[in-house]
Parts: C-alpha cells; structure tokens; sequence
C-alpha cells in the first residue's frame, strides 16, 4: 500500500484503517554479524491501536530489529508483514514508503538547516516552501507540537528537536512509528508530554507505535503490551503490560533474579533508586571533613559565534564523594567534559585541583594534575580505535614506558597485561586492535587506564551507556569502590536513576551552569526535574 | 594608452579569465557543499582544454568543444566518483592521480598532433556594451561568456532550490543523518562529482576555444586549485566563489597586460601574484566556520 | 564538533580500505594486484598503439633505460633516492594527519637554497658538501614552515596552502636563476648566459662509488637508505613516534593526554619539508649540478605518491620508489622510439590507481558481505544551544 508523501490526516478520516491483522509482523527474522548472532528467529507483532514495548539491555537486538524493519539493515532470515501483506524493505526511503517511520534521537536532523527543510527531506518530487510550511504548522497543531518551521535546527533545545522529529514522522501518515529511547534527552515534564501525544495518535488515530526501552518505569507505565529480547532472542511477550511488576519484567530482561534497589541505576528505576538512596544515607554525614579536591568557579567558555557553553559555572568537589551532576543533554556536559580534558580553554572562571590552579586548555594539563576522564563518546574521545590494547592502556602515561625517547615495549606489554587482569578485560592479546574489543571490554579499557593512573578526580560520564547488564554493574561497583579509595568522583549522567543510585550529592546543569545542589537524603525527585527544565525551584 | 582605455582593457582582461575559472567554481561549489574535495579540478579542466580544441578542429566548429570539453570534463568526474565514493579510495590520491593522468595524457597526445585554431568570435550585446567602462569588458564576449552569465543564477536554483541540492546540501553537512532519512548520499556525492566535472570542463574548453585557440602542455597552471581556493575564500557561498574567482581572474589578467598597461614589473612576481592572492584571501578573509561540516569525510553506512 | 570549528579540510583519516592479506585470501589478493596491474599495462600499450606507435619497441625502450645493464640500473637507483627520500618525509607528515602535497615546491626551494650555498662552499671539501645538502634540507624546511604558519596561526588548509606555494615557489627560483645578482651563470666573455645557475665545484657533488657506464652509487643512496631505516625506527620505537601516531588517529585523544597539535604537527610538516628540500640537494650534488627553473622535474609529485601507494609504510617504499624510479629512467630512452615522455606519466598514473584498486575493491566486497560493526554505536550527543 503505497502512501503519498503529501496525505495528511487532519480530520482522521484518512487513517490507517484498523485490522484485525497487525500493523507490523516479524516473523523469525535473524541477523548475523560476523560471529555475533544479533537477531535469533524474531517473532514481533505490533498492533494498530496499542502502544508495544520493546524491552531488553544493550546488546540485546533491538536497535538491530529496528534497523533491519526500517530499511538500514538487510535481514538473513525471515519475513515481514505489514498489515498482513508480505514485504521487502529495500532501504530507507522504501520503508518511509511504506509507511515506517522512526522518531530518531540524534541521528536524523541536519543541523544548519530549517526545520521545514528536515521535514521535507526524503520525499520525493519538488520543493514547495510555502506547502512545506504548511504542513509542519497543521501537524504540529494537531499534535500540539509548537515548533517554527524558519527555524534552524541548531538553535533548538533537545526537546524542541524531538518535536521535529515527530512531526517528521507524522507527515508521512506512517502506520507504525518506532521510538528508540526517547525520553533520555528530555525531562520528566517533556517525557509526560510525549507520552500524551503518543496515546492520542494511537487512540484515535489506530496508528502502531513502539517504544524501545531500557527503562522498566517507562515500559510499566506507557506501554500497552510488550516483547523482551535477551541475547537477541525473544525471551517472552506479555499481552498486558499493566499485569506486570518492575520485579518480573527485570528478572525476564537480565536472566536472573535481580535485586532492584542495587541496580536501580541500570534498569531505570526510579522508586528503587530512591530507596537506596535511603540506605547510603550514613555516607552523607562525613562529607563535611573532606578536603575538596575540585573546585571549579565561574567557568565561562563562549565559542566563537557568541555561544556559551559554560556560564559562570562552579561546583566543588571533595575527596570520596560522588557528585551526580543532573541534566537533559545538551546544557554544558560535554563542555564540562571537554574543559576537564584539557580540551577546551576558558574566557573566564578557574579550575584548581588540591588547591593548585590548574590551565584551561593546554594540552595534558588536567591530566598532569590529576583529573581522569571517562568519556560519554568513547569511540570519539576516550581511545584511539586503530591501536592496540596495550596502546590504548598505556597512551596517557607514555613517558613512565620510556627510556632515552625510546619505548620500552617490553615494559609496556607488561603494565598492559597487568591491567587487563586487574580489570578483567577480555582480549585474545595485549596486542589485539582496540576495534575488536566489544563495547563492555573497551570502557573497561578506558577505566583501567584513567584508574591507574591513582588520579585524585574522577569524571565519568555517561558511563554505561551502551552496555549490557553485567558490565554496568561492574563498572558501577568500580566507581564506587573508586570512590571510597578517596577519589571524588563527578558522575555526569542524563539518567535520573542512576544518579540518584550512585551519588552522595546531586547537582543540577542547565544551560552552563549549576542551577541547584542538594543532598542525595534529601533529594526531592520533583525538584530535581524542575531544575532540569529550567524552572526555579 | 589613455587611462579609460587601460581600465577596460584590464577589465575585458579580467573578465575572460575569470570565466573559466567561474565555469569551476560553480562546479565545485556544489561537489563541496556535498561533502567531496575535490582536488581534480585541474585535471578537468586540462582535460576539457585539450577536448575542446581536439574536437573544435576536427569538425571545424569551436561551438563543438565546448560539448567535448564540458563531456571528458564529465568522465573524469565519472572515475572519480566511482573511485572515491563507490569504492572509497582515499579521495586525494585519486585526485591527485586523476590530476597526473591528465597532464600526462594530454602532454602525450599534444606532442605528436597539431590542432588548428579555432575561436569563437565576440558576440557584442547591442545597447549593453555601449556602457562605458563596464560595458565593454562584460558586453562584448565570446557567447558562451553570456553562458555563465546564465549558468551562475542556474547553479544557485539547482542548490537552493531543487529537492536535489537540498539532499546534496544534507550530504555535506551530516551524511548520516541524511542516510537515515533516505537519501542516498554517495550517490549524491557522484552526481556531484559529475556536475563538477561538466563545469569544470567547460571551464577548460573556454580557456581554449574562446581565449587562445590552442593547447599547450599543461596550460591550465594550477588554475584548478586556485577554483578551491576560490570557494574556500567565499566561504562556500556562490556569490563568494564567483568574486574569488573575480579577484584571481584580475590578478592573472594584470599578468597578461602588464607590459601592454605600462607596468614594469618582475614577470615572475606577476606570474605568482594570483597564487599569492589567494593565500593572503585565504589568510584574513576565509570565513572559516563555513564549511560543510562533513566536508572531505568519506561516508559509510554503520561508521559513525 | 570542537568549539573551533575550522576550516581543517583533511580532518580525519578515512577509516576505509586496508590491504588484506590474510593466508587464505593471499593469493586472491596477489592476483587482484597482478590483474590491476597488467590492465594499466594494456591500457598504456593501447595508448601507444593507437597513437601510431610500437607498444612493444616503447616497453622495451624503457626496459633498456631503467634494468637492462648496471648503466640502466644505476640511473634507476639514482632516480629512485631523491623519490624515497621525499616519501620519507610525507609518510612522517601522513602519520601526523597532515596532507602536504607541495612537496615539487619545497624541493625545488630547497634546492635553490643548497645551491646559493654550494656555489659558495668550494673551498671545505667534503664539508662543503655536507653544508650544501643541510642547507637544501633548511630551505625545505622553511618553505613548509610557511604552510604550518598559515595553518596553525590562521587555520588555512595544509592542502591549499602548499599547493599554492608549490607556483610561487617555481617563480622565486625562476627570478633568481634569471637575475645576475642572483644565482644566474656568470658572463665569460661576452657569451650569453643561461637562465641557471653555475655548476657547482667538483668538491661539493656526491661521490659515487663505482664509475659510469658500470653500476655506481652516489652517496644519496646509503643517505636516503639510512633515512628510511630511521624514519621507520622513529614512528614505531619512540616516544615520539608514538605521540605523532595518536595526532594522526585522534587528535582528541592526543591533546587529552598532553599533545600540543601545534608543536607536534609544525614538527611533522617541517620535517617532511626537510626531506623534499634533501631530496633536492642529492639531486643537485648527485646528478644535475646546477639549479635552473623546472630542476624539480616532477620528483616531488611523485615521491608523494610513493609515499601514498607504500600506505605509509617506510620500508615498503623503498621498492615502490624503485619501481617509480625505473619508469622514469626508462622514460628518458623513450626518446629514441618517438614517444613522447609524457608516456611514463601516463603509466605511472595508472599504476597508482592500479596500486590503489585492490584494497578498495577488496574491502567493498567484505562490505557487501555485512560484516558492519555488531553493536550499535553509542549516539553522540548534539550540543543543543542553551
């Protein structure tokens, strides 16, 4: 059933019809990468009118699933069925065709261009500004999304994105719409919002909707019935969401009993993360004798176009705490990242470690003082894909390896070997290409080298991000027991749960600087996602 | 010589040489705002050169090179797209390479042949050339001059305002989020490619049929890279591309008529002055936080 | 994207193709380099055909030029070392990231410079010669230090800047071989003087080992050997090689762990300048003895492109600047069967794009097979404006 690109069900009377047959069928579809079997003999049935939940950790095949039905990724095995009918999805313009849309994240808007532009991008035939402008203003109203089509993409907030992003979708009367994890740029009022117009489009417009989440909160409460992949199988379907508990839906995910207030932070919890906050309370109460071993004040950094990523920001950070620093993406984290990296420079504002200032933006600066960073983009900043593993362990201390100027390999391969025991990596040779570690081994690289470097600051961010289960834990259990070995740690996080998990203190980052600080004891979840959108409180 | 006959004769000199390179420019402009550096535009346009006179004096038409110059101008855009973005090879060794081909080819193929001269004459716009100072230079052209004078307006509609050049525009500046939502990019970059070729062709057969009427070895002389730099300096704007191109194309003229103006001057100096032009454009002008972000990454599915 | 947001045209090495050489795919690989190679072959002999000459009689002039007696042989090597040396310096630069293709500009500026000196330096013997070959190392050097200026200073591409300068720098030496205050011949008499320079005194060329027509080497072969040795050694065995790798894989990661781009890639183009203008010393004390416009007769293009089909690779230059070096001295026999010389650029042209064919080829095929990375690719986060 072949949709023009210029439908636009206003009044409803055009919509997909709903059928007995679901809007989407997957029938024993199987995708293999090299040796990774990513998909195993997938059945998915996604129904007009009903929100399905897509539940399962990183790694588990959604994203593949969800790949292969809009046209990125060729299928092995297996059929797809879109309203009954047989199809092959030949790319992503055949899957717009056919009535597949995605509400991507951070992948499918082109920045120096308008918002009408990105609309119309993908469809066929002339450009009509006038009638491109057109639409976006009727869908967004009818969805209640406020967006200027004139607009350009880079001035907009996240949220404001993700509205484009839907309208996107939305013009081209899709019968199904995926949404991959889309309420971690936003904040908790942005999130209801979303799911609001979720439920209107598939009440009254009998479209399918998927919602791929890592989050037992959102599957529990926004979803309609849902599927949980393990390993890139289907582990179990459940008809009825709403008969299930955060208990069941956990244990099913990961494989085994899981105790859901120590990783709360992994599987977005937010009442078991509370309470365990509770329990952490005795930690609070030494904070006070710390000695402070970061302190940033008034970190200003504007780019050259008059934009300022960091305003007047400052926080301190003692000796043994965790500073869970609470934010939507896009307010200065990365700018935070990259100024304790000794990437970026400042215009004004100061940071000092133990007391000793230390200089924005020469190279190896920060780190020569002390600060370890884990980044959020590992593959970007935190290693160097092309070299080895050992390479990789060793780069930022190459002068402990080095005698006269020149390496001592032998030394290297040594520490290298060390390292990958201390810290369980797993690697066929010290010498193996960083490339061929898999996500969970490679941050574990990036840890066990910033860690051994005995750094008095800690910066991790984003830090399991992408990773299974398992390797959260470890890498939460690491941070911790940093942590207690004296160093202050600064976890950067756009998940609530795993900050309120994890830290002994919480920090709100909006727009560049610290809007609010509290206690984990005392924090108030409410207050917390006020800050986050900006408002006092 | 008076001086208002100086001025036109400098102006009707700067205008003939900056219409190849505009010819180019228009080219790679788009290739750039696709995402592809180009580095064989030099090649392109040797390569046209050499077509349009070949051709020209094989049939006895000069219009006819043009359409030959403009073709081979298009098939080396052909393998070099097919090498840099079907088979991703690096981009700049193909360049290069393709840069080398050329010279060698055409060098080769000149030593053994003579072609005979064929020009195309100038066509005077009556009533337009008749404006003093101006009227002249930009008036009473070749014919395929007023060409240009159409091609720059056509470039400016086909980027901004075709479903194509906004697809190539996306290409250029995030090519996975083109992907993802359905546009092809690499072949965007090859139709690029081809387009650059065509112009850049074009530009080369001009400099032949409509200037000097004969090839010489290597007579192009690094104008193509002087084409990059020209879009460099405008930062990747049309408008500023063709003024780059402008300002080039007067230093070269001022070369050319040095001594018929008066001028003392050291040759050498003249010759290098375009070239040093454009580095100290380059140097204080370039608006550097234009370009295409994606500009000379080579895009592949799945690699972030 | 980094708060710079520059005009950094070459940014990023492409990940793309690699050879492969695995035991099973070896020979599928060894015949996708010899069906590559035969097929620029072929089109080169079609070329000459077509155009009314003898493939055979040019092949075979070329054969006699470049291998066919230790006469032959040794003007290969001679043509070869100035090719490895440039390729040398530009596998340094590459490594670093840095795309400088103006390597016929500094080689020929280098040259002038080791020239002025040289004419000068008749009296120190041996040591003359060392400070005429040093020399035309600096001036190299200098002429890419102009680009790094540029780059470093106002953000101006390496590629753009040194190509540029690669025309001004013909014209600097075109004006100074033409000017009698410079460096042109001195009037004998009152004979007319060419536009070079004078030869230089006997004292300052290469010695050679062994005598034409028999096998011979200058001293620029065991000097360009040497180099390749320690180019090599230096990447892979030093701290510094090991900084110069990071810049060039990940500049993001280099500047974390305390590489200051700016030193490291001034460094890099300086170095790589040295070697052009080296390069051109040997061949102005080795071979051609006088500096005159057109000295550097392509040999820096060229070296480039050993430097690119060797993929970055020391050692494996050293036999791709032989074969290079075998074209063009087979190239210069070429004049005796009536084709014109441009024939060996031709050739040359096409055994690159030969040369650059099978890993391409290769890798789009392992592509084709899905063999994408397994997981998803953590999203990067956009800065949104505040």
């Amino acid at each position: 059933m072949e949709r023009s690109s210029t439908d636009l069900t206003i009044a409803g009377a055009e919509a997909p019809r709903a059928s007995a047959r679901p809007a989407v069928e997957l029938r024993a579809v199987t995708k293999r990468f090299g040796d990774v079997l990513a998909c195993d003999a997938i059945d998915l049935r996604v129904d007009h009118g009903r929100i399905t939940g897509l539940l399962g950790e990183n790694g588990a095949g959604k994203s593949t699933l969800m790949k292969i039905l809009l046209g990125l990724v060729e299928p092995d095995a297996g059929e797809i069925l879109l309203d009954g009918e047989s199809v092959t999805i030949r790319d992503p313009k055949d899957a717009a065709a056919r009535g597949l849309a995605m509400v991507h994240q951070h992948f499918s808007l082109i920045e120096p261009l308008t918002v009408w532009e990105n609309v119309i991008l993908g469809e066929k035939g002339g450009v009509d500004k006038a009638e491109a402008v057109r639409r976006v203003l009727e869908c967004g109203d009818r969805y209640g999304l406020v967006v200027d089509p004139h607009a350009h993409i880079h001035d907009l907030s996240a949220g404001q994105r993700q509205r484009v992003e839907i309208i996107k979708c939305m013009v081209r009367n899709p019968r199904a719409i995926v949404l991959d994890e889309p309420t971690s740029v936003l904040t908790v009022n942005e999130s209801r919002e979303l799911f609001d117009v979720l439920r209107r489009v598939v009440r009254e417009e009998e479209r399918a909707v998927v919602l791929i989440s890592h989050k037992l909160d959102e599957i529990l409460h926004a979803t309609d019935s849902v599927t949980i992949l393990r390993h890139g199988r289907v582990i179990a379907q459940h008809p009825d969401s709403s008969q299930m508990t955060a208990r069941q839906l956990a244990r099913e995910m990961v494989g085994r009993e899981v105790s859901l207030r120590s990783e709360a932070a992994s599987l977005g919890i937010l009442d078991a993360a509370l309470s365990a906050a509770v329990d952490a309370a005795p930690a609070a109460a030494e904070q006070a004798t710390r000695p402070v071993v970061l302190s940033i004040s008034g970190a200003t950094a504007i780019t050259k176009d008059g934009r300022r990523l960091l305003d007047g920001l400052s926080l301190e950070l003692c000796a043994g705490e965790i500073l869970g620093l609470a934010g939507v993406e896009g307010n200065g984290q990365v700018a935070l990242q990259d100024l304790l990296s000794s990437l970026m420079p400042l215009s004004g504002g100061a940071v000092e470690v133990n007391g000793r200032r230390v200089k924005a933006g020469r190279p190896g600066a920060m780190h020569r003082a002390g600060i370890a960073v884990v980044p959020e983009d590992r593959h970007r900043c935190g290693c160097v894909l092309d070299m080895s593993v050992a390479e990789n362990l060793v780069l930022s201390d190459v002068d402990s390896y080095t005698s006269s100027g020149m390496l001592n390999r032998h030394r290297i391969r040594q520490r290298a070997a060390e390292l990958i025991e201390e810290y369980g990596i797993v690697t066929p040779s010290p010498d193996a290409p960083f490339r061929s570690l898999s996500g969970g081994n490679q941050q574990r690289v990036v840890l066990a080298r910033e860690l051994s470097q005995r750094p008095a600051v800690l910066v991790a961010a984003h830090v399991t991000r992408g990773l299974d289960v398992g390797a959260m834990e470890y890498v939460n259990a690491c941070v911790r027991r940093v942590a207690e070995s004296g160093v202050g740690v600064l976890l950067i996080s756009a998940d609530l749960e795993e900050i309120l998990a994890m830290s002994h203190r919480i920090a709100v980052i909006h727009r560049g600087r610290i809007v609010g600080e509290m206690h984990r004891t005392g924090a108030d979840v409410e207050r917390i996602g006020m800050l986050m959108g900006g408002e006092a409180a | 010589m008076s001086n208002l006959d100086s001025a036109v004769t400098l102006l009707d000199g700067a205008v003939r040489l900056t219409v190849p390179l505009g010819f180019a420019a228009c080219g790679e402009l788009v290739a750039e705002r696709a995402g592809t550096l180009n580095i064989s535009v030099e090649g392109m346009m040797l390569g046209g050169a050499f077509a349009s006179v070949a051709a020209a004096s094989a049939v006895g038409q000069p219009a006819l090179g043009l359409v030959a110059g403009a073709l081979v101008g298009m098939a080396i855009g052909w393998i070099h797209g097919n090498f840099s973005h079907r088979l991703a090879a690096n981009t700049f060794v193909v360049g290069l390479t393709l840069n080398t081909l050329v010279l060698g080819l055409t060098g080769f193929l000149i030593a053994d042949h003579q072609f005979n001269q064929e020009l195309i004459d100038n066509t005077s716009i009556p009533g337009l050339s008749g404006i003093p100072l101006i009227g002249q230079p930009l008036f009473d052209q070749p014919w395929p001059c007023y060409l240009f004078y159409g091609l720059i307006p056509l470039t400016w509609w086909l980027l901004f305002k075709t479903r194509w050049g906004l697809e190539v525009r996306a290409c250029g500046e995030n090519p996975q989020a083109a992907d993802v939502s359905g546009v092809q990019v690499n072949r965007r970059r090859r139709e690029t490619l081809l387009w650059c070729g065509l112009m850049s062709g074009l530009g080369g057969a001009y400099l032949c049929v409509c200037e000097t009427g004969i090839f010489n070895a290597g007579m192009t002389a690094g104008r193509g890279f002087i084409v990059i730099a020209a879009v460099i300096f405008g930062g990747w704007t049309l408008r500023g591309a063709i003024l780059g191109c402008l300002l080039f194309g007067g230093a070269d003229a001022l070369q050319l008529t040095a001594q018929a103006l008066g001028l003392h001057a050291t040759p050498e100096l003249l010759i290098s002055a375009p070239y040093i032009l454009a580095l100290l454009a380059m140097l204080f002008f370039a608006k550097r936080n234009r370009a295409p972000a994606a500009l000379a990454q080579p895009f592949e599915r799945g690699l972030t | 994207m980094s708060a710079e947001g520059s005009v950094v045209l070459a940014k990023r090495r492409p990940a793309g193709p690699r050879l492969d050489v695995r035991w099973g795919g070896l020979g599928r690989t060894v015949a996708l380099y010899l069906a590559s190679i035969a097929v620029a072959f072929g089109l080169s002999a079609l070329l000459v055909q077509l155009t009314g000459h003898s493939a055979s009689s040019a092949f075979t002039a070329m054969y006699q030029g470049s291998l066919q007696d230790g006469g032959a042989l040794a003007t290969t090597v001679d043509e070869a070392v100035p090719l490895l040396v440039v390729a040398l310096g530009t596998i340094v630069a590459n490594r670093a990231g840095i795309f400088n293709i103006g390597q016929e500009g500094q080689l020929i500026f280098g040259a002038m410079i080791g020239a002025a000196v040289g004419l000068k330096v008749g009296g120190l013997g041996a040591f003359g010669m060392v400070l005429t070959l040093l020399a035309s190392a600096v001036g190299g050097a200098f002429w890419a230090g102009l680009s790094a200026l540029l780059r470093y200073w106002r953000k101006v591409d390496v590629v753009i800047s040194t190509l540029l300068l690669t025309f001004v720098a013909f014209e600097v030496v075109s004006y100074a071989v033409t000017n009698p205050a410079l460096l042109r011949e001195t009037k004998v008499g009152g004979s007319i003087t060419a536009a070079e320079s004078n030869m230089l005194p006997d004292s300052v060329q290469l010695p050679r080992l062994g005598s034409p027509p028999d096998f011979n080497l200058s001293l620029g072969f065991f000097v360009a050997v040497a180099l390749a040795i320690l180019v090599m050694f230096l990447i892979r065995r030093t701290r510094w090689g090991f900084r110069l790798r990071l810049l060039g894989l990940n500049r993001t990661v280099a500047r974390r762990a305390g590489v200051s781009e700016w030193r490291m890639g001034t460094t890099a183009l300086l170095i790589c300048g040295a070697c052009a203008g080296l390069a051109g010393g040997i061949m102005l004390t080795g071979t051609v003895f006088r500096i005159q416009a057109g000295f550097s007769n392509n040999v820096g293009y060229q070296g480039l492109l050993v430097a690119l089909v060797a993929q970055g690779n020391a050692l494996v230059a050293i036999p791709v600047a032989f074969f290079f070096g075998a074209l063009r001295s087979g190239g210069g026999f070429l004049a005796t069967t009536g084709v014109p010389r441009d024939f060996v650029d031709v050739v040359q042209a096409l055994l690159v794009l030969a040369a650059v064919f099978p890993p391409a080829f290769q890798w789009l095929r392992r592509r084709r097979r899905a063999t994408q990375a397994p997981e998803p690719v953590a999203p990067q986060a956009g800065e949104a404006a505040a």
